[in-house]
């Protein structure tokens, strides 16, 4: 009899929490693009295979400053439907292949909602870094 | 006879989680996974990211490069701190200051006493007039913002920063990054 009543109570409880965390996003963009990016083929070391579906890597591209310094954009995409929190760090090497080290390698904390599509950039700290790295760890 | 086996494994078992959950004295890095979100003040993190967050913008702009005898000179000026709490501007300024000169983009003009007084001399003993003026100030402003419902606070703090061109009396570039927290009481973690 008990459970005649408890099995609803939690079935519509559990629903409520998982409406309360799904926070798909929907969105619209131009079809016809006037700018095109310049994706650069990657490398990649997946070591959380949960964090890579929930703020996976779409693609790298990069452009120059009139400065001469490099310009890293990469998409992400979560592609599960809940918000999830994310740490990330680019680290930049000369042309050596020599860590540079400065505020432009910082942790930054961000987040994505569910099914989002997200950009992150930075930007060389001098003329002479030409690789990049970018570093994800979930904050949740 | 199975109280003999069960109190001496749950007693190593606690023993065992609570020299896991012990926070003992560690060096730690800035933007870890243990750093401290505190609600109702600005900590290192938040200028680190503040300053990730103006010199990418700076640097990207271009406003640095469009002087006529590189790298730029760059005085650093005022950053007014409009929020409840003491802020030591070099925080936020040294870090940039930091990045735009290892960027080669930039040098930061000296504006201590001792620095004036060699200058000084320097141009008296050459008669002629060698110190360069500053090509740009950068100046800002810390605000802070606060909304509360029942037990939860969110507090804003928007770093905002401008490069100033004081030739021509205008203001060449200017961001504004917005760092917010929210919940009930400061924490440990993202």
């Amino acid at each position: 009899m008990k459970t005649k009543y408890l099995l609803p109570v939690v079935c519509a409880a559990a629903a409520l929490f998982a409406a309360g965390c799904s926070t798909p996003v929907n969105s619209v963009e131009n079809a016809q693009k006037d700018g095109r990016r310049m994706m650069v083929s990657d490398q990649r070391v997946i070591s959380d295979t949960g964090l890579n579906h929930r703020v996976g890597v779409v693609g790298v591209n990069t452009a120059m400053t009139a400065g001469g310094l490099l310009r890293v954009q990469v998409e992400l995409l979560n592609e599960t439907r809940s918000l999830h929190r994310f740490s990330y760090k680019f680290e930049w090497f000369d042309v050596n292949g020599m860590q540079v080290e400065n505020i432009l390698s910082a942790s930054s904390t961000d987040q994505i909602e569910g099914r989002e599509s997200k950009m992150i950039t930075s930007i060389a700290p001098n003329p002479g870094c030409k690789d990049f790295r970018l570093k994800l760890i979930s904050a949740d | 006879m199975k109280t003999k086996i069960i109190v001496p494994l749950v007693t190593a078992a606690a023993a065992a989680l609570f020299t896991g959950c012990a926070t003992d004295a560690h060096y730690v890095q800035t933007g870890d996974r243990e750093q401290i979100v505190s609600l109702g003040q600005i900590n290192i993190q938040d200028y680190a990211n503040a300053a990730n967050a103006a010199v990418k913008d700076l640097l990207a702009s271009g406003a640095l490069d469009r002087v006529a005898n590189p790298p730029a000179l760059v005085e650093v000026s005022k950053v007014i701190n409009n929020t409840s709490q003491l802020v030591d501007q070099d925080l936020l300024t040294q870090k940039i200051g930091i990045a735009l000169t290892q960027s080669g983009k930039a040098q930061i003009k000296l504006v201590d006493k001792l620095s004036k007084g060699y200058q000084q001399e320097n141009e008296f003993m050459s008669d002629q007039k060698g110190t360069r003026l500053p090509d740009f100030t950068l100046s800002g402003k810390i605000i802070e913002t606060v909304d509360r419902a029942g037990n939860t606070r969110r507090t804003t703090y928007s770093f905002q920063l401008a490069l100033n061109d004081p030739k021509a009396g205008v203001q060449v570039w200017m961001s504004e990054k917005e760092i917010g927290k929210q919940g009930t009481r400061s924490s440990v973690g993202f």
